[in-house]
């Protein structure tokens, strides 16, 4: 599978919400209160307000992560990135990243599915990709290395 | 500094369709129904057959390119069932045929499969698609 680096992004989130255990496992819903993403096509910031990440606790212990975001280029254009994901590793690495620590993202299973919408020209690339991210989640949120899948 | 990407072949899917259902224009698009009535699916670590009762939802969005929203149900040799679900991206100009599936089963020798991302590469073959699948390491 060949892929190249579409941009890093740098998420930062707010206290979550706790919504509870729900028929599918542990519901989290996490604001986005903002970040940034660079690469070679394209920069810009995540808009709060209208981004937050649904996160599911599964019953085996995997973490679904469900997100949402509006991405402003640096040059004006809105994008809607969705993306699925799951998160799980060893109890001790997980627990770690539970109490706030920074661990090595190489220590556990970080992984999303990018999608992006976008109205705009310059980025209607974007409509027509699949990507896949490598996630590094540290205390004030995670850092997503998303990679076009070429 | 960013994180890479790796991937290790899972398996090569095996599609059997019959007729297309053409609901036509929709709000929503054009959607036309591939449903799926066989299949084969072999790799490393699991092969067997596609059941019958499954389908891809291929939608034409107004820029020429195609969703697609697949379920089947996949039987490995040896008894399992697995619940296998895409969403995917053809985009015919350029080439492009990929897939994110997702697997579901209550199967403990297949429970590896309900906690990994995978990407495929697809190929519309004279006697129907073939999908090349990874699992994203």
């Amino acid at each position: 599978m060949n892929t190249r680096l579409l941009m890093v992004m740098h998420v930062n989130v707010a206290p979550p919400l706790n919504i509870g255990a729900v028929p599918y496992g542990s519901r989290r819903l996490a604001p986005l209160s903002g970040g940034t993403f660079e690469g070679p096509r394209l920069r810009g910031t995540i808009l709060s307000g209208s981004s937050a990440d649904w996160l599911l606790l599964r019953s085996d212990g995997v973490l679904e992560l469900d997100l949402r975001c509006t991405l402003r280029t640096d040059d004006g254009a809105l994008i809607l990135m969705r993306s699925f994901g799951l998160r799980h590793g060893p109890p001790e690495v997980i627990a770690a990243i539970g109490r706030g620590e920074t661990v090595d993202p190489s220590s556990y299973y970080f992984r999303t599915t990018p999608r992006f919408e976008t109205a705009h020209p310059m980025y209607s690339f974007l409509n027509r990709m699949i990507a896949v991210a490598s996630g590094d989640r540290r205390p004030e949120g995670p850092i997503y290395s998303i990679h076009e899948v070429l | 500094m960013s994180l890479p990407i790796n991937t290790r072949p899972l398996m090569v899917l095996r599609l059997a369709t019959s007729a297309t259902q053409e609901i036509g224009s929709t709000p929503q698009g054009t959607l036309t129904i591939f449903p799926v009535v066989g299949g084969s699916f072999e790799g490393d670590r699991l092969r067997g057959k596609v059941l019958a009762a499954g389908g891809d939802w291929v939608n034409t969005r107004a820029d020429g390119t195609f969703t697609l929203d697949l379920r089947v149900t996949l039987e490995t040799d040896d008894g399992s069932l697995i619940h296998m679900t895409f969403s995917g991206l053809r985009d015919d100009a350029n080439h492009y045929f990929r897939t994110v599936p997702r697997f579901e089963t209550a199967a403990p020798k297949y429970a590896f499969l309900n906690r990994l991302l995978a990407v495929g590469i697809g190929e519309i073959r004279s006697d129907g698609p073939v999908h090349v699948i990874e699992e994203v390491l």
